[in-house]
């Protein structure tokens, strides 16, 4: 019986849901965009997911009477994706050095994000785009006025994650939005964009964006038991895509929409949204668990080093552990034989190395801790008595593997 | 119908007694990877012929390509000894070279059967003639053709254009068996290929260090071994569970000199098992002064624990060179996966780069890992490739 702790990763899909929305979409199965009967009826549906969506995400994004805001896409990276492409349409928009071909258009990316955001960023720097890192604090957390400090007249597009992915390391995204928007001001220029990537946040803990100025907002199903292939992107400013076709989901992702995958969505959204208050309650006896395990097992700890049950700096549905004297990879794949699934934010192979262990790297984790660090994730169905599991047997392959 | 190649033998000319032996191999040698397909070797001094059933010369062509001692092949057409008929011959030839472009050409006549009406010279000037008639585009130039026509006249004429190479070396068997170090990287498998070139049935053994070496590591090594047998005509891969043997090392080496203990570790297992399968050399992909464990220095302690001959054919090639040999036999793509050898662990932070003979083979001695050695050699899984698995793996049938 496989212990599944790599939740962050992907979620068990639920059955229920997803078994009832494709009888729907099968029987309702004609495309959206068709104009005769059954296709409205597919339109219908379509649009009663989003809307549905856009009621679960809450007030702060506008609840459901704007819902040209919120399009459907294929992944969580792609949500990602779309609003740093379309800075490619016309790279220095309402910059008034534009003609001026020496000034590149800016970015500012934290650190920490998904390779969704930073290998696009990196991919912008090589068609002229000029990128700042942001790196967190040693906690993982980014500070607001290092964000500020970035910014530049020529700043496009500021993206800083909701929840990261490796440490659950939360972000504060209303004060780093009003540090832009008062940055911005003293430098007499409108605030870029700013774009959130809720993907590790949806569903998992208290998502309020109120008062960050966040313009758009990236979403995905498969984190929260919905299938794998479907997204969302919401956005608060028109955004014009770079990729184009049968102008579906208001022109910004052409393509028949996946009707399974977005009543899924919605539907795993809806169900998941108003439990987790009870739900959060679960994740933090596992949390409690996890951490206070991790102290009795010699050598090893938390990353951040530090990190407290209950601290409300931290999503209690990720916990990364460092296992000095033991790579990652190699301690993720003996716990697999040990029939545990956890991540690694490491890989052995150099070629793996600079990526896998980037967030950490970047928190100034020493390379040791960095280099031997796996990750733990939960979920709703996850035990207390699956984490006691994961301890006792990492506790005994960790003494036996330690090097 | 029916395909001719005409095979050019190299190095095993050059043999007097013994000539008739290497022969011998090397016909046993293509026979053995044609396998059972319909097909006739002919052999004359000097000259081979293969005829192959058409349908077949997909894998003629790659049996002739990797197989060891023999300098290169042609695909030919063979023909009555007229003049009339050799002229014809020479056209189709003509017509395939043009088809890819060639307009430069030169015609060359061996004639062995001085019986011929026409001397040498005299069939290269007809044959040129005819061929400056019939295709207006072409061009003589001897000193630079884009193609050569080649007309053999010997027991029958044979009349045939480019000619490709072929591995060279001795054929498969001629010289005493060895065995492999191999790893996942990029100098291992191209010092197989060079020993198998040099005619040495080869078998390989890989040291596995689960889990601090991946599944996907063990992999990418079976898939390189299968890509050796292609030279060598089929091999037997040994996986020898090498982690109770790294982690004694690790307990009780001094720091900075893990990586010689474990080489010269390895080497004793290399030795035991050489032994046992009946190998009477070692081969390794060491290159001198490559990594801090290739001086003169380390590799006499880490060969010191083997009493049989180490062949190290990379010893005096640069890297840049090795790089090409890898790719050129198509291990390079194979051998640069990220699924490298986890011994980041194991690796000192500054291993030692002169040290004392006396003192690092005392203190290998002193590990005592013979027994360690021995049970991991118990515990080894054996991978067996026969040429079939070869010609499946580059999809020939």
């Amino acid at each position: 019986m496989l212990t599944y702790l790599d939740w962050a990763a992907t979620t068990p899909p639920d059955l229920e849901i997803l078994q009832r929305a494709l009888r729907e979409s099968s029987e309702i199965f004609a495309n959206p965009s068709s104009t005769h009967s059954a296709g409205k009826a597919a339109k219908q549906l379509l649009e009663g997911a989003r809307s549905s969506l856009l009621s679960t995400l809450g007030p702060s994004f506008g609840g459901n009477k704007n819902p040209v805001g919120l399009v459907f896409t294929a992944s969580g990276t792609e949500a990602d994706q779309l609003p740093m492409l379309a800075l490619l349409r016309n790279p220095m928009k309402g910059n008034p050095s534009s003609s001026d071909g020496q000034i590149r258009p800016h970015l500012i990316v934290s650190a920490i994000e998904h390779a969704a955001i930073d290998s696009q960023a990196e991919a912008l720097g090589r068609l002229g785009f000029d990128i700042t890192f942001v790196k967190p604090d040693t906690n993982g957390i980014v500070q607001p006025f290092k964000v500020a400090e970035a910014l530049r007249p020529t700043t496009r597009l500021v993206a800083v994650m909701a929840v990261n992915n490796e440490t659950g390391a939360i972000q504060d995204i209303g004060a780093i939005g009003r540090s832009i928007a008062s940055s911005a001001a003293s430098l007499g220029i409108r605030p870029p964009l700013f774009h959130v990537d809720c993907v590790q946040a949806l569903g998992k803990i208290p998502l309020d964006l109120s008062g960050g100025n966040v313009t758009s907002a990236a979403f995905s199903a498969h984190k929260i038991q919905g299938p794998k292939g479907v997204g969302a992107l919401w956005h608060a400013k028109p955004i014009e895509a770079l990729a184009v076709g049968g102008g579906q989901e208001g022109g910004l992702r052409s393509g028949t929409e996946n009707i399974f995958g977005i009543v899924s969505f919605a539907a795993c959204a809806a169900k998941a949204v108003p439990s987790m208050p009870a739900r959060l309650e679960h994740a933090l006896l596992l949390e409690a668990s996890l951490l206070q395990g991790l102290k009795r097992i010699s050598g090893a700890s938390a990353v951040p080093l530090g990190r407290e049950p209950r601290d409300p700096r931290y999503s209690p549905w990720i916990i990364s552990a460092a296992f000095p004297g033991l790579g990652g990879e190699v301690f993720a794949r003996a716990l697999s034989d040990a029939g545990i699934a956890v991540s690694t934010g490491s890989a052995c192979s150099h070629t793996h190395a600079a990526k896998g262990r980037r967030v950490l790297d970047a928190m100034g984790l020493p390379k040791e801790l960095s280099f031997s660090s796996i990750r733990i994730s939960f979920g709703p169905d996850t035990r207390v008595e699956e984490v006691q599991r994961f301890l006792s047997t990492a506790e005994d392959l960790y003494r036996r593997l330690k090097t | 119908m029916e395909s001719l190649f005409l095979i050019k033998p190299g190095e095993i000319l050059l043999k007097k007694e013994n000539q008739k032996e290497f022969t011998r191999r090397l016909i046993q040698q293509l026979h053995k990877r044609l396998g059972d397909i319909d097909c006739a070797i002919e052999e004359y001094p000097g000259r081979f012929f293969l005829f192959v059933d058409e349908r077949f010369s997909a894998r003629a062509e790659f049996v002739l390509r990797h197989c060891p001692g023999l300098n290169g092949f042609s695909r030919a057409s063979m023909c009555p000894k007229t003049v009339e008929a050799i002229l014809e011959a020479t056209e189709s030839v003509a017509n395939k070279a043009i088809a890819s472009g060639a307009r430069r050409f030169k015609v060359e006549t061996r004639r062995s059967d001085k019986s011929f009406p026409l001397g040498s010279y005299a069939m290269c000037a007809k044959a040129g003639e005819i061929l400056l008639e019939k295709f207006p585009t072409l061009a003589v130039d001897v000193h630079n053709p884009d193609f050569v026509v080649n007309i053999e006249i010997r027991e029958r004429a044979y009349v045939y254009g480019h000619t490709e190479p072929g591995a060279r070396g001795l054929p498969s068997g001629s010289s005493a068996k060895g065995l492999l170090l191999l790893s996942g990287g990029i100098d291992s498998p191209v010092a197989g290929y060079m020993m198998a070139k040099r005619g040495a049935p080869l078998e390989c053994v890989y040291f596995h260090a689960y889990p601090y070496t991946s599944e996907e590591a063990q992999r990418k090594v079976e898939h390189l071994a299968l890509k050796i047998a292609a030279w060598c005509g089929s091999l037997r891969l040994w996986v020898i569970p090498f982690t109770d043997v790294q982690m004694r090392i690790k307990r009780l080496a001094a720091e900075n000199s893990t990586t010689i203990m474990l080489r010269s570790a390895m080497m004793e297992a290399a030795n035991l098992l050489a032994r046992r399968i009946g190998a009477d050399a070692i081969i390794t992909g060491e290159s001198l002064g490559q990594v801090a464990s290739q001086t003169a220095e380390n590799m006499a302690i880490t060969g010191a624990p083997s009493n049989l001959p180490i062949f190290r054919p990379l010893i005096g090639i640069d890297k840049e060179d090795t790089v090409a040999m890898a790719k050129k036999i198509g291990t390079f793509d194979i051998s640069i996966l990220p699924y490298e050898d986890c011994c980041v662990l194991f690796s000192p932070k500054h291993p030692l780069l002169k040290p004392s003979f006396a003192q690092q083979t005392a203190a290998y001695a002193s590990l005592d890992l013979t027994s360690s050695i021995e049970d991991s050699l118990s515990k080894a899984e054996k991978f067996v490739y026969k040429y079939k698995d070869v010609l499946a793996d580059f999809n020939i049938e």
